[in-house]
C-alpha cells in the first residue's frame, strides 16, 4: 500500500495535491470535471476584504509553453465568500486553504481574522506576491521587511489556522524573503507565484494585456520554480522544518516529483487544470506509481532527498 | 488511473475527426465524432478543443496565410511553430446523429497557432473536447421571427441556431457578412444568385436546407450586398419588410459588428440577444479571463459578466460595449 499523506505544518492531507489559487475559483465550477475530494486540500482565489471587479479585458495571453494573466484579484469580496462559497466548500470535505490578499495590512487582517472563525478552512495563504494589482501585494512581497511585518501580524490573528506565505519569484534571491517569513512565524511557504511578464502586438505595437504586464505561469516556469524551491529548501525552510508548497508549470507527475524532490511536501497545480482538470489525479497517480517503482511506500524518503553533482 | 465522474451535463470527451474539409480561404469544417452519450447541446454552446491530436502522428502545419504572404522561410518550422498549450473554444456549428455516432461540426478560421493546427488534422485521429459549455440562444412561444446576423467566424453557431429554429417551427431570415467573398465559409446555391440590394433568397444552400433566407453582404462588393451587414439588415427593417412585434435578432461576430446590430436592433425596438466572445484559458468559470461588461444594480451601474459562463449569450440591453 502507498502512503502518499503528507503532514502540513499540522494539517493531514491524504496526498500532496492541491488546486493553485486563483485557477480553480471556488471549486464548484469544476464539479463535473473532476472528483476534487480526492485531493489532498484545496486553495481558493484570492479573497479581498471588498469584492474585486478586477482589470479590464483581455486578461490572459498563451505565450509559449505558458500564459500570461492580469485578472486583478477580480473575487467576491469577504463577506460574499462566507455565505456563498463556504457551504460549497464544506460539501468537499477536504482541508481548505484560503488565499488571502489586500492593500492594506488592515484589509489583510480583517479577513485573517475572520476566517479563523470558520471550521471548514484550515490556512491562509498570504499572498503578498500577486503581480497584477498596482496597489499592493507584490510591493509587501519583494521586501523582506514588509514580508516579516505582514507574517508577523498575520500570524497574530489567524487563530486555529495555518499561516501559509505565497512568496513572489519576482526578487533577486527568494530564500531572503523566505527566511523573513519564516522568522516571522510562517507555518508553510508556498512557491512560486506568477513571473511579472509582457507580450506585445507587433501589428499593433501594444502589449496584449489590457493591464500591459501580466503574472507567467504554465511549463515556461517549471524550471524556475525547481531550482527556487530547492534554493528556499537547502537555505532557509529545511532547517525550520517549514513545509514548503510547490507549484509552477505542473503538467505531469515527473515534474511533480522533481518538486518533491527538491524539497516540496505539498504540490499545487494551476495552468494545467485549464488543459484537463484530471490532470490533478493523473499525476496523483503518477507519484504513486513513481515511489512503487522505486520501492518506497510513502513520500517521506523522497521529499528533499535530491543529492547534487559534485562539481568535477 | 482513477477516473473522475462527469456528471451527464459536460465533459471531457475524446473525439474522432470524422473529416476536415477547407470551405474557403483559411476556413474548415472538422467533423468529430463522439459517442451518442454527448451531453444535450444548443446553439450558442461552444466546446474547448485541444489544438493537437491527442495520440498518433501529427502531421505537417499547413498554413495559407493569403494576403498576408508566406511565412518565413528562413527560419526552421521547430522554431516558427510551437505548442499548443490551452484549448480553445469553438461554437457548435451543428449537430448530427450519423450510424449511431454523434457527429458535432466546427467551423474555424485559420488565425493562429491552434487553428492552425486544428486546420492539419486528419481523418481518424482523436482530440479533446472540453464541453459542452456556455448558455444558448432562446425563443419563446411569441417568438414569430428569427433573424440570424452573424458576421465572419459568427456564422457557425448561426447554422445550429437555423436548425434548432427549424426543429422549433420558427421561420427564419439570416444575414451572412463576411469581409470579400473567398471568405464566406459557406457554400451557394449555383441557381440562386446572393442580391446585390441585399433581398433575402435561398442563396446559401446551409440555410436553404433549413427552409431559411439569407442575404450576404461583403465589405469590398464581390458578393451579394457591398458594405456592412449591419446595414443591410436595417436597410431590409426600415423598408418595413421586417417588424419589430415577434422578431427577435441574434447576432454573432466580430464585436465591432454585433455591437452595429445592436444598437440599430435596440434604437428600432427589435429584441435582440449577442454571443460575446472573449479570449478564454478555463472556459468554465473558474479562470475570471473571459469578462464583459454588463448592467448591473449597483453603486457603478455596471459589472463584469463571464462570458463562458453567463454568457456566451447576452440579451443586448444587458452589455455595455466599450
Ligand atoms: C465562445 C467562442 C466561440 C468561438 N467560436 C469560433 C468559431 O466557431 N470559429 C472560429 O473560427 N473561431 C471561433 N472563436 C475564436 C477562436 O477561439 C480563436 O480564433 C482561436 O482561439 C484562435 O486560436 P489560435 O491559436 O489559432 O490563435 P492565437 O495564436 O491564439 O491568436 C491568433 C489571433 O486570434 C485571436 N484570438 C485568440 N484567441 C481568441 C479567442 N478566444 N477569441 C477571439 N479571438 C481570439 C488573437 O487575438 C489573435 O489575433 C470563438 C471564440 C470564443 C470565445
Ligand atoms: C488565471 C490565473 C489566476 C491566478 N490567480 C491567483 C490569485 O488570485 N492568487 C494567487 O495567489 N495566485 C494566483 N495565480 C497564481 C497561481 O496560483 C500559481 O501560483 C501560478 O499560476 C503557478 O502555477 P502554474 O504554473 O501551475 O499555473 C493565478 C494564476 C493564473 C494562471
Ligand atoms: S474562461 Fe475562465 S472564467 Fe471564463
Amino acid at each position: 500500500m502507498i502512503d502518499l499523506s503528507v503532514d502540513l505544518a499540522g494539517v493531514k492531507l491524504a496526498n500532496p495535491l492541491m488546486t493553485a489559487s486563483g485557477t480553480c475559483g471556488y471549486a464548484q465550477e469544476y464539479g463535473s470535471y473532476v472528483d476534487l475530494r480526492q485531493l489532498g486540500a484545496f486553495i481558493t482565489k484570492s479573497i479581498t476584504v471588498r469584492p474585486r471587479l478586477g482589470n479590464p479585458p483581455g486578461r490572459v495571453v498563451e505565450t509559449r509553453a505558458g500564459m500570461l494573466n492580469a485578472i486583478g484579484l477580480a473575487n467576491v469580496g469577504l463577506e460574499a465568500f462566507l455565505k456563498e462559497k463556504v457551504p460549497l466548500l464544506e460539501d468537499l470535505a477536504l482541508p481548505v486553504f484560503v488565499n488571502v490578499a489586500g492593500t492594506t495590512i488592515e484589509d489583510y487582517l480583517a479577513v485573517i481574522e475572520a476566517l479563523a472563525e470558520v471550521k471548514v478552512v484550515r490556512g491562509v495563504e498570504l499572498n503578498v506576491s500577486c503581480p497584477n494589482v498596482k496597489e499592493g501585494g507584490i510591493t509587501f512581497g519583494v521586501d523582506p521587511v514588509q514580508i516579516e511585518h505582514i507574517t508577523r501580524r498575520a500570524k497574530e490573528r489567524c487563530g486555529k489556522n495555518i499561516l501559509i506565505v505565497k512568496l513572489s519569484p519576482n526578487v533577486a534571491d527568494i530564500a531572503i524573503t523566505a527566511r523573513a517569513a519564516i522568522a516571522a512565524g510562517a507555518d508553510a511557504l508556498s512557491l512560486v507565484n506568477t513571473f511579472t511578464a509582457m507580450a506585445i502586438d507587433v501589428e499593433t505595437a501594444r502589449p496584449l494585456l489590457a493591464n500591459n504586464t501580466g503574472g507567467l505561469s504554465g511549463p515556461a516556469i517549471h524550471p524556475i520554480a525547481v531550482y527556487m524551491v530547492h534554493r528556499v529548501y537547502t537555505q532557509a525552510a529545511r532547517a525550520a522544518k517549514v513545509p514548503i508548497i510547490a507549484m509552477g508549470g505542473i503538467q505531469h507527475w515527473r515534474d511533480a516529483v522533481e518538486f518533491l524532490l527538491a524539497g516540496a511536501t505539498g504540490l499545487a497545480i494551476g495552468t494545467a487544470l485549464f488543459v484537463d482538470p484530471a490532470c490533478l489525479l493523473a499525476i496523483r497517480d503518477g507519484i504513486a506509481d513513481y515511489l512503487r517503482r522505486q520501492g518506497h511506500e510513502s513520500l517521506d524518503p523522497i521529499i528533499g532527498s535530491l543529492t547534487l553533482n559534485t562539481a568535477s | 488511473m482513477v477516473k473522475s465522474e462527469p456528471q451527464p451535463s459536460r465533459g471531457v470527451f475524446a473525439a474522432r475527426v470524422r473529416s476536415n474539409r477547407r470551405l474557403c480561404d483559411e476556413h474548415y469544417l472538422l467533423r468529430l465524432e463522439v459517442g451518442t452519450d454527448f451531453p444535450l447541446t444548443q446553439a450558442g454552446q461552444f466546446v474547448q478543443v485541444q489544438c493537437a491530436p491527442v495520440n498518433g502522428a501529427e502531421g505537417p502545419i499547413v498554413h495559407e496565410w493569403g494576403e498576408k504572404g508566406p511565412p518565413p522561410q528562413f527560419q526552421s518550422p521547430e522554431l516558427v511553430e510551437s505548442q499548443v498549450l490551452l484549448r480553445r473554444p469553438f461554437s457548435l456549428a451543428g449537430r448530427e446523429e450519423i450510424g449511431g455516432r454523434t457527429v458535432l461540426d466546427i467551423i474555424h478560421r485559420v488565425v493562429g497557432r491552434g487553428s492552425a493546427r486544428l486546420a492539419a488534422l486528419a481523418e481518424g485521429q482523436t482530440v479533446s473536447l472540453l464541453g459542452p459549455l456556455g448558455n444558448a440562444f432562446t425563443w419563446d412561444a411569441d417568438t414569430k421571427l428569427a433573424v440570424l446576423v452573424g458576421g465572419g467566424v459568427g456564422l457557425p453557431p448561426m447554422l445550429y441556431l437555423a436548425e434548432r429554429l427549424h426543429q422549433a417551427g420558427k421561420p427564419a431570415l439570416a444575414y451572412a457578412g463576411v469581409t470579400s467573398a473567398n471568405l464566406l465559409p459557406l457554400s451557394l446555391d449555383a441557381a440562386v444568385p446572393a442580391s446585390k440590394a441585399g433581398w433575402p433568397s435561398l442563396c446559401v444552400r446551409e440555410f436553404a436546407r433549413w427552409g431559411v433566407q439569407t442575404t450576404i453582404s461583403t465589405d469590398d462588393g464581390s458578393l451579394g450586398y457591398t458594405g456592412r451587414i449591419s446595414q443591410a439588415l436595417f436597410d431590409w427593417i426600415d423598408q418595413g419588410r421586417i417588424v419589430a412585434a415577434g422578431t427577435i435578432v441574434y447576432t454573432c461576430g466580430p464585436e465591432r459588428m454585433m455591437r452595429a446590430v445592436a444598437e440599430g436592433c435596440l434604437a428600432r425596438g427589435f429584441a435582440c440577444q449577442v454571443a460575446m466572445e472573449r479570449k478564454m484559458a478555463c472556459g468554465m468559470g473558474a479562470c475570471q479571463s473571459c469578462v464583459c461588461k454588463t448592467r448591473a444594480q449597483n453603486p457603478l451601474g455596471w459589472q463584469y459578466s463571464l462570458v463562458c459562463t453567463d454568457g456566451t449569450v447576452f440579451d443586448a440591453r444587458q452589455i455595455l460595449w466599450e
